[in-house]
């Protein structure tokens, strides 16, 4: 409005340009996943075997996906590193579902970590605390009743394999699909394999260059496309987040896929809800659905992850990661007995970590860092 | 309302703004209907309701207004910082214009009518100085005109030793207790708020840090 406030921060590129970014980085985003899957076919079935033998362990690949989600700060590299993986051929539709569901549960700790800057103040950190902690409780929640079943009846992979199979346009599981999609990704892994070749001695150094710079460019073009894609909608997210403060149910569910898809993050979606949150804005439960919304919005990723892989087993585990959401949501939040179950358990956890606020440090470390550690050294 | 996300237009801080101005406007409404009771319109149910419902609509907006900051600054924490903190400090200035307002309607329910008054020429000389006074504020605020903004200030700020004498003179004066108490209540009620429409308007003139200072010097400048 006056001279101080016009040189506060504004976005420094004009939205088209942005938008044409953000489109181009989409398309290396999509390379990266192929150039880790074209890494991972070439480093050979016995250094992969060895790496990846773990994982069919499902607890262990439980772990295993909330660690990586835990370090790299973000399910969406996670679960389109998995698909890669699973695209590839190394790691099996059924060891990868309990990685998808561990990515689940370490994505969370971005929010909790965020409501940790109230602890200053105890009630607004005993609402943000428990805003934080509902979306582990019911992650776990959803988690420990899915994966059983997962491992007894396979039910999320064979539906997934179904409509994986439709979308593929093909009847049979495994192999590969076309679309001008992949095509084009296709082109760009191909022009970046030619082009470092000539550099590596051997087909093991050239496959390990791949994997490495395919996870690079994941998490580069993830965290490029969530940056620019939030200055983008911004104005879009806070009309909307301002119109689904005093709502709840299906609305804030459709609130927060929204959010998420806009920006491909549901740490963003659900870290802008704390404050609000924490200063009694938005009340814990108007916040539980939109971080709902949230869970099942940031499985866009991995579609689109798959969609450049071609590989129908890749396109398997991405639908897994939206099933799993879908049926958690429908598990919990569909019974009134059960609906608010977490956000009760969070709460009452939330009182106890105001009360002894080592325990909210304590519990963050434990539950995304020690327990998933230790029990993949020990498992 | 998922809808919404959808929507192209102004800004989220431009619908602030847009609704920082409306609450302007609600104030002049609420000023003018409190200035027709004191000047023979009287206290009427009708008056009263109309004072009552521009005034709640400018507290609901108060809320809104900080809700929408807060969001704002959640969503995008790095920016507008200090346009943030300046509009939650000034709407407080704006929603006291329309208290004061109300305290002037106040007048009219103890019976005061300034109509018939010998000096009813220099009571209505203020009172239509200081409605303008709010509209030239929200209108300088809409035109986002700062250079017009510290010459409202500057103006505004010749008015209130002008305030200042009449209560005094208020207060010396042997007319009758119900004379004398109601100049002061409305030269005072008056002062109150033109200092909120010059504090609100150094939301456009001044550093955050210097807020509500309007008639300190500016040593920075």
């Amino acid at each position: 409005m006056n001279d101080r406030s016009k040189s506060s921060a504004q976005p420094t590129l004009p939205a088209p340009i942005r938008a044409v970014a953000v489109i181009g980085l989409l398309y290396l985003f999509l390379g990266g996943v192929k150039l880790l899957e074209s890494g991972i076919k070439g480093l050979g079935s016995d250094f992969t075997d060895t790496l990846f033998g773990n994982v069919s362990n499902p607890i262990v690949g439980l772990f295993v996906g909330s660690l990586a989600t835990v370090l790299v700060q973000s399910s969406s590299v996670t679960t389109a590193t998995i698909v890669g993986l699973v695209a590839s051929g190394v790691v099996p539709v059924d060891s990868a579902v309990p990685m998808i569901m561990g990515a689940n549960i370490g994505t969370t700790v971005t929010n909790t970590l965020v409501s940790l800057a109230n602890l200053r103040n105890r009630e607004d950190f005993k609402r943000a605390f428990a805003a934080a902690t509902m979306h582990d409780f019911f992650n776990v929640m959803a988690v420990s009743v899915l994966l059983p079943v997962e491992i007894v009846t396979g039910v999320l992979a064979r539906t997934a394999a179904s409509i994986a199979g439709l979308v593929a346009g093909r009847s049979e599981l495994g192999g590969s699909f076309n679309s001008p999609i992949k095509s084009a990704v296709g082109w760009l892994a191909t022009r970046v394999r030619d082009s470092i070749e000539g550099l590596f001695s051997s087909t093991d150094a050239l496959a390990v260059s791949l994997v490495v710079l395919g996870i690079l460019l994941i998490l580069a073009t993830l965290t490029l496309i969530t940056k620019n894609m939030r200055v983008l909608v911004a104005d879009r997210i806070e009309r909307t987040m301002n119109a689904a403060l005093a709502k709840s149910g299906l609305t804030g569910m459709a609130v927060g896929v929204l959010v998420t898809v806009a920006v491909q993050s549901s740490s963003i979606t659900t870290s802008i809800l704390i404050p609000l949150v924490a200063s009694g804005v938005l009340l814990v439960r108007n916040a539980y659905p939109i971080t709902l919304g949230a869970n099942m919005g940031t499985t866009i990723t991995a579609l689109l992850a798959a969609l450049g892989a071609g590989a129908v087993d890749g396109l398997t585990i991405a639908f897994v990661h939206t099933l799993f959401n879908v049926a958690g949501i429908l598990l919990i939040y569909s019974w009134p007995a059960t609906r608010y179950l977490p956000v009760r358990m969070a709460e009452a956890l939330a009182e106890l970590a105001t009360r002894h606020r080592t325990l909210a440090l304590g519990y963050v470390f434990g539950i995304f860092v020690a327990i998933p550690a230790i029990g993949i050294i020990v498992l | 309302m998922v809808f919404s996300f959808f929507r192209g237009g102004d800004t989220a801080m431009d619908e602030v703004e847009d609704r920082i101005h409306q609450m302007l406007v609600d104030g002049r409404t609420v000023y003018d209907t409190a200035m027709e009771a004191v000047f023979g319109g009287g206290k009427s149910k009708k008056t009263k309701a109309a004072v009552k419902g521009a005034d709640n609509e400018i507290n609901v907006a108060q809320r809104d207004v900080r809700r929408s900051l807060l969001v704002h600054a959640s969503v995008a924490p790095a920016t507008d910082v200090a346009q943030i903190l300046s509009y939650m400090s000034v709407i407080k200035d704006v929603e006291r214009i329309g208290d004061y307002s109300k305290n002037l309607y106040d007048l009219a329910r103890y019976g005061v009518n300034f109509e018939t008054a010998e000096d009813r020429d220099e009571l209505a000389k203020y009172r239509d100085r200081v409605g303008q006074l709010i509209s030239d504020a929200a209108a300088t605020f809409r035109a986002r005109d700062t250079p017009g903004a510290e010459a409202l200030v500057a103006k505004a700020g010749g008015f209130l030793d002008d305030y200042d004498r009449h209560v005094k003179a208020a207060y010396r004066s042997e007319d009758s207790p119900d004379v004398a108490v109601s100049r002061a209540l409305y030269y005072r009620f008056l002062k109150r708020i033109t200092a909120h429409v010059m504090n609100f308007l150094t939301a456009l003139t001044l550093p955050l840090d210097k807020l509500d200072y309007y008639d300190e010097p500016n040593l920075d400048s």
